[in-house]
């Protein structure tokens, strides 16, 4: 029985702990974020140039039918947002969270301090969550200078809801990283799951235009919700349906810290 | 702790210690108290068990039987104050590469909520006795492996640990960087913290441990100082025979004329003797013809081989 609240105790996460992991990986990032500067920041404002403007030319006054009057760029800017923050959860989820695992190995070193797998997985998906935020506030900034949004309010809203979704991605993502024994299966991820889903999540085109199937298909992935979420609020859609979205992505991220938890522990505790 | 002149504390000790994973069993119901203030090692070859010894002591692999306590407390139930009192150094690196050498202290020191202050004021002082000072700044990565196999002791060291777990400190460094370490593990002992090592060098476990227990095949085969080991188990001196043609064709016979025992490896006969000089004309006596011999004092590598049949290396 005793055994038994010894084992739950490891597995849950202690309130604070967490907090000193996250701090060691912006410790890090501070040493080397210029690196990642342009992925993360800049890489999808140069997507948003180059497809609004060239794509919007071709799209032409066509646009209107789908975005419902507004220009092309600004249809598609909100959900290039929430897309960055699917490229960049995945991304800090990946190869990252593997390589202190197999090749740094820190984590091996960090599990024998008083911290356990959970208060690890907890910082380590919080420090990620603050990277796309970060992201988001830039992306958001850059929406207002450009007025694309309009309402300081419904961008700041953008930045929580395009966080989320970095998060629906980034938990689930470093739960599946915790399992494998190479980056192999990283490539897989990112051709067959992160690219198409690009396609699929109304970022160019409504969901709605897609096949039934594909389309239900679509809702059950988070980018769809972000790109819904990011979308009403820049062009100032009503927000019906918000909260659904809302429920999407927090349980992708909710459940997806959990898995990362338990199959992180499994891992390091053996 | 414990008073002058009392009993000193027992700070891990292990009943019927054992884990199994699926069918094998890596470490098969091992008892061994450590003592406080005590250098205490794990000798044996790989895969005999060590490690994963470590790991249950660590409090980071629940045991499948057996009893463990570590300084009063079972790491099943407490594992976190446990590990908040021990510092773990792994066998293969898990330093931060792109941090710098102070930064990698600092930030292991939140781990055990130690505060800012305190962290820098420590690391500092560890920087200075692990002669790391000068490259306090710089990143890891570029380090010798002495040099990161030292910061890997320092940072365990970060919030004053009661025992250090060594898992193979030396395997990998140069015999000068293996010295050096050896130097601070000692003074490290003086300063009263206990010290719990795994080897597979026979020389290190012979310069650093006032206490060790030999392991084989997931089992402890001995126990005791390395001078009681090699009482115990092995003669005064060795003499060596090389055979670089085999000796498996040697008449045993002949062979057991020589010393009080002897052990067949591939291409050496180890002869376990009062007098190694004197055991050497016996075997010449014998018709033995052997391409070269040597006569050293016993040590910790003889009294394995007498345990286990086995030579470390092989």
């Amino acid at each position: 029985m005793s055994v038994a609240i010894g084992a739950l105790r490891d597995a849950l996460p202690h309130p604070t702990r967490w907090r000193h992991v996250a701090g060691y990986m912006l410790a890090v990032y501070r040493r080397e974020w210029q690196g990642s500067f342009f992925s993360a920041f800049l890489e999808p404002l140069v997507v948003l140039a180059g497809l609004g403007i060239g794509l919007g030319v071709l799209v032409g006054d066509r646009a209107a039918e789908i975005t419902g009057g507004a220009s092309y760029v600004a249809y598609i800017a909100p959900a290039l947002m929430a897309g960055s923050a699917m490229q960049l959860g995945a991304g800090e989820a990946t190869w990252p969270v593997l390589a202190r695992i197999m090749w740094v190995r820190i984590y091996h070193a960090i599990v024998a301090t008083p911290l356990n797998p959970a208060d690890v997985m907890l910082g380590a998906i919080a420090f990620m969550g603050g990277k796309v935020a970060f992201a988001a506030a830039f992306f958001a900034a850059v929406l207002l200078a450009a007025g694309i949004a309009s309402q300081p309010l419904a961008a700041l809203a953008m930045v929580g809801a395009t966080t989320l979704t970095g998060l629906a991605f980034a938990a689930p993502i470093t739960a599946f990283a915790v399992t494998q024994k190479s980056d192999q299966g990283f490539g897989f991820l990112f051709r067959l799951v992160i690219t198409p889903l690009a396609f699929l999540s109304g970022t160019y085109f409504p969901v709605e235009n897609l096949p039934p199937a594909v389309q239900g298909f679509a809702w059950l992935t988070p980018l769809a919700h972000g790109v819904a979420l990011d979308r009403a609020l820049a062009l100032g859609l009503p927000l019906d349906g918000a909260w659904t979205h809302v429920a999407a992505l927090a349980a992708w991220s909710v459940g997806g810290t959990v898995a990362a938890a338990v199959l992180f522990r499994r891992r390091m505790r053996t | 702790m414990s008073s002058a002149g009392a009993t000193p504390e027992t700070l891990i000790r292990a009943r019927g210690l054992t884990k199994a994973f699926g069918a094998r069993t890596a470490v098969a119901g091992i008892d061994f108290e450590v003592r406080d203030g005590e250098f205490f090692g794990f000798l044996g070859p790989n895969g005999a068990g060590k490690t994963t010894t470590m790991r249950m002591i660590a409090g980071v692999s629940p045991r499948s039987g057996g009893d463990l306590q570590i300084l009063g407390r079972d790491p099943d139930l407490d594992g976190a104050a446990i590990r908040a009192q021990l510092g773990v150094v792994h066998q293969q690196e898990t330093l931060d590469q792109e941090l710098s050498v102070r930064e990698n202290l600092l930030v292991f020191g939140r781990f055990f909520g130690m505060d800012r202050a305190t962290i820098a004021e420590r690391a500092d002082e560890l920087l200075e006795l692990f002669q790391l000072s000068d490259r306090a700044g710089d990143q890891v990565e570029p380090l010798s492996g002495g040099m990161k196999r030292r910061l890997s002791i320092a940072r365990s060291l970060i919030a004053g640990p009661r025992i250090l777990m060594l898992d193979e400190p030396t395997t990998g460094l140069d015999p000068q960087a293996r010295h050096l370490l050896w130097d601070l593990l000692q003074r490290l002992k003086r300063t009263g913290t206990t010290i719990v090592l795994t080897t597979h060098y026979m020389d290190e476990a012979e310069q650093l441990c006032d206490r060790l227990v030999v392991m084989d095949d997931a089992k402890i085969v001995a126990e005791g100082s390395p001078r009681e080991l090699i009482e115990r188990h092995a003669s005064r001196e060795v003499l060596e025979l090389r055979f670089p043609g085999g000796t498996e064709l040697l008449d045993a016979n002949k062979l057991a004329k020589v010393g009080d025992r002897y052990e067949r490896l591939a291409e050496r006969v180890i002869v376990g003797c009062e007098n190694g000089e004197a055991a050497h004309a016996r075997a010449l006596a014998a018709g033995l013809s052997p391409e070269s011999w040597l006569v050293r004092r016993s040590s910790l590598e003889d009294v394995f081989l007498r345990l286990t049949g086995r030579s470390l290396d092989e």
